[in-house]
C-alpha cells in the first residue's frame, strides 16, 4: 500500500493546521485506557461483552494490518489462524484453565500454521493473495468441520484462569479486563515490531519490492516473516475468542470474520491504533447497531463495506495518519 | 455383462463428479472471465449462483413449464446482476481491493435477504416430473435428470468454447484478456467489453443456479461454497482460460466426489495441493490488466 506513505512524506513544516499538540496524543491514550478500564464499572453486561469482542477483533485486525498496512498485502484468510488458536487453547483448556499458558500455545499454533501455509501465500502478490488466503481460510474452515473436535457444533471450555492462584473468571467484567490487559500486552508487542528494520524493509517491499531485492534481501522469506507473525497474533486472537465465549466452533473461521479484519484494516489504513478503531467500528455496526434496528448484522456491516469501497482512502490516511502522528 | 464390469460404486461416483464438475464449470468460466477480462475480482458471483437456486425453488412446479419460466427469468435476473455489477464497479477501476470491498457488501446484503426470505432451513429443489426417475446402469440406479444435466453442461462446455475461441465476440474477449491496452489501442471499446463479460457471467451464475438446484440445492452458505470452489477452479486453471476452467472444474468435481469417497476429508487437502501446484507452475501469477 504505496498510498499509506505518501501522506507522511508531505508534513512540511508550517502546513497541517490539525496537528495536534505534543502533549495531545499521550493525554488522549491515557484517558482512553483509563475509560477502557472503568468500563466495567460504567455499563451493562451486553456492552461489556461486545467491548471484550471489539478487543478480540482488534487484535485479529492488526494481525491483518501488519500484512496490509507494511507488507501490501491484503489477507482474506486470517480468521484461519485465529481458528487454530481457538482450537489449540480449547485443548490446552483441558489441562489448565491458566490463560496466559492458553495464549502462548496459541500464539505459537497460529504462528506454525502460518508457516506451513504462508510459503504457499507468498508466491502471490496483490488480488491473487487475497485470492489464496481466502482458499488456504475456506479449506481450514472446511477442515474443521471436517475434523475438529465437536464437528461444526463446537465444543465448550471452562472458564480461564488469569493468574495462578486467582478464581475462574465467570463475570463478563473481569473477562473483559482480562482480554483488555493481553490486548495491550500484543499491542506492546506490535508497537515495538513495527518500529524495527524488519517493517522498514516490509515497506519498502509493498513500496517497490525489486529495490528490497537489489538491495540484497530475500523478499519471499521476508513475507513468509511477516505472515508467520500475523499468523501468531491472529492466533493470539483466538485463545482471546475462547476467554470471551467459553466456546469454539468452526463458524469462528467464517469468512466474514476474516473479511471484517481485512476492512478494519483498510478502515484503519495504514495504522495499528487505526486497525483497531475500524474493528471496534465494525463490531459496533454488526453487533450493536443491528440490534437496535432489528437484527440485520449481516446487512449493515454489507452496507459499511460498500461505503468503505467509496471512501476515499487517500484522505482517510491522511486523517489518521495525522491523529495517531506516526513517524516513518 | 459388459456394463457390470465398467459400472462399480466408483464409476457411479465419478458420474456424479462430472456432474459436479460440469457446473463448476458453468460458474466458473463466468467468474474467471469477469476477473480475466473485466480484471472484477467478484466476490458476489457465489450470490448470483444462490439466487438462481432460490428462483428454481420458488417456480419449480415439477413441470417444463415452472422450469422454463425460472429460466426465462434467470436470464433476465442474470443480466439485470451484471448490469448492476457493472455499475458499482465502474467508479472502482484499477481499485481492486475496493472492488472485493464492494461485491463483499453485496454479497453480505443478499445473503442476509435470502435467509430473511427464504429462511434459514436447506430447501430442496426436485427436477421436472418427467425427468425425476432414475435409470438402471447395470447394478445400480442413476437419477435421469444428473445425466439430462451432464448432457446440458456439455452443451454449455461446446458452446462457450466456440463463442470464446471461434467467434469474433471471442476474439475481442481474447484480445483483451491478452493485452487490454494494445486492444484498447486498436479501437476496441474495452470497456463495453468488460460489461459485457460482466453480464454473461452473471447469466450463466443465475442460469446454472437454476438447472443445478437440484445438484447442490439452495440453503444459507451455498453462496460461499459455490464461490469457494469456482475461485479454486479459476486458480487452478489460470485466469481468463476456459480450457483451463473446464479442466480444473472436472478435476475438482471428481476430488469432491470420488476423493471424499475414497478418502474421506482428504479433498480440502487435494485441492489445496492443487492449487499450490498451479500456483508453483505460475509463479508470480497475475491478473491481466491489473497491476500486480
Amino acid at each position: 500500500m504505496s498510498t499509506t506513505l505518501t501522506p507522511a512524506a508531505t508534513g512540511t513544516p508550517g502546513r497541517g493546521p490539525l496537528r495536534p499538540p505534543s502533549w495531545g496524543m499521550p493525554t488522549l491514550g491515557s484517558l482512553g485506557l483509563a475509560a477502557a478500564v472503568a468500563l466495567p464499572w460504567l455499563v451493562n453486561g451486553y456492552v461489556i461483552a461486545l467491548a471484550a469482542t471489539a478487543l478480540v477483533m482488534a487484535v485479529l485486525a492488526m494481525s491483518a494490518q501488519l500484512l496490509v498496512g507494511w507488507a501490501g498485502l491484503s489477507p482474506l484468510g486470517q480468521a484461519a489462524y485465529l481458528l487454530v488458536g481457538a482450537y489449540t487453547a480449547a485443548s490446552v483448556a483441558t489441562v489448565t484453565s491458566l490463560g496466559p499458558v492458553q495464549l502462548l500455545a496459541a500464539t505459537a499454533a497460529g504462528a506454525i500454521a502460518a508457516v506451513l501455509t504462508g510459503w504457499l501465500a507468498v508466491r502471490a502478490r496483490g488480488i491473487t493473495f487475497l485470492m489464496v488466503t481466502f482458499g488456504l481460510g475456506e479449506l481450514v474452515h472446511a477442515a474443521a468441520n471436517q475434523w475438529a473436535p465437536g464437528g461444526s457444533e463446537g465444543i465448550h471450555i471452562a472458564p480461564v484462569v488469569a493468574l495462578p492462584g486467582l478464581p475462574a473468571m465467570v463475570r463478563p467484567g473481569w473477562v473483559y479486563l482480562y482480554v483488555l490487559a493481553c490486548t495491550l500486552v500484543v499491542g506492546a508487542a506490535v508497537a515495538v515490531l513495527v518500529r524495527t528494520r524488519f517493517a522498514l524493509l516490509l515497506r519498502g517491499i509493498a513500496a517497490h519490492e525489486p529495490r528490497v531485492q537489489a538491495a540484497g534481501h530475500h523478499t519471499g522469506r521476508l513475507l513468509l516473516a511477516a505472515y508467520t507473525i500475523a499468523g501468531g497474533i491472529a492466533g493470539a486472537s483466538g485463545a482471546l475468542v475462547i476467554a470471551v465465549t467459553r466456546y469454539v466452533s468452526p463458524a469462528d473461521a467464517a469468512m466474514g470474520v476474516s473479511a471484517l479484519a481485512l476492512a478494519a484494516a483498510l478502515i484503519g489504513s495504514g495504522s495499528m491504533t487505526g486497525a483497531c478503531a475500524g474493528a471496534f467500528l465494525l463490531v459496533a455496526a454488526r453487533d450493536w447497531a443491528s440490534g437496535l434496528l432489528g437484527g440485520h448484522g449481516p446487512t449493515l456491516l454489507g452496507l459499511c463495506f460498500l461505503l468503505l469501497a467509496y471512501l476515499p482512502r487517500r484522505r482517510l490516511a491522511g486523517l489518521t495518519l495525522r491523529l495517531s502522528g506516526r513517524r516513518t | 455383462m459388459g456394463l457390470n464390469v465398467l459400472v462399480g460404486p466408483y464409476t457411479i461416483t465419478a458420474l456424479d463428479g462430472v456432474a459436479y464438475g460440469l457446473l463448476l464449470f458453468t460458474i466458473a468460466a463466468g467468474l474467471t472471465l469477469i476477473v480475466g477480462v473485466a480484471g472484477v475480482f467478484s466476490l458476489a458471483h457465489g450470490t448470483l449462483y444462490l439466487a438462481g437456486a432460490y428462483l428454481a425453488w420458488h417456480l419449480a412446479d415439477g413441470g417444463w413449464g415452472g422450469l422454463a419460466l425460472a429460466l426465462a427469468v434467470a436470464v433476465v435476473l442474470g443480466t439485470l446482476g451484471g448490469v448492476g455489477l457493472a455499475v458499482v464497479v465502474r467508479p472502482l477501476v484499477d481499485r481492486p481491493l475496493d472492488q472485493v470491498l464492494a461485491t463483499l457488501g453485496i454479497a453480505y446484503i443478499a445473503a442476509d435477504q435470502f435467509s430473511r426470505v427464504f429462511g434459514a432451513e436447506p430447501r430442496s429443489v426436485d427436477p421436472p416430473r418427467a425427468v425425476a426417475g432414475s435409470v438402471s446402469l447395470g447394478d445400480y440406479q442413476y437419477p435421469i435428470y444428473r445425466l439430462l444435466f451432464i448432457a446440458i453442461g456439455l452443451v454449455v462446455v461446446v458452446g462457450l468454447f466456440w463463442l470464446v475461441e471461434r467467434s469474433r465476440a471471442g476474439a475481442i474477449v481474447r484480445a483483451v484478456v491478452a493485452d487490454p491496452g494494445m486492444a484498447a489501442a486498436t479501437g476496441l471499446r474495452t470497456g463495453a467489453v468488460r460489461a459485457g463479460v460482466l453480464v454473461g457471467g452473471a447469466v450463466l451464475a443465475v442460469t446454472a443456479g437454476v438447472l443445478g438446484a437440484p445438484v447442490i440445492g439452495p440453503s444459507p452458505g451455498v453462496d460461499t461454497t459455490v464461490l469457494v470452489y469456482s475461485l479454486i477452479v479459476c486458480v487452478v486453471g489460470g485466469l481468463g482460460s476456459i480450457r483451463g476452467a473446464l479442466l480444473a472444474a472436472l478435476g475438482v468435481g471428481q476430488t469432491l466426489t470420488l476423493g471424499v469417497a475414497i478418502a474421506p476429508g482428504a479433498a480440502a487437502f487435494i485441492l489445496a495441493a492443487a492449487m499450490l501446484a498451479a500456483l508453483t507452475v505460475r509463479q508470480r501469477t497475475t491478473i491481466p490488466g491489473q497491476p500486480a
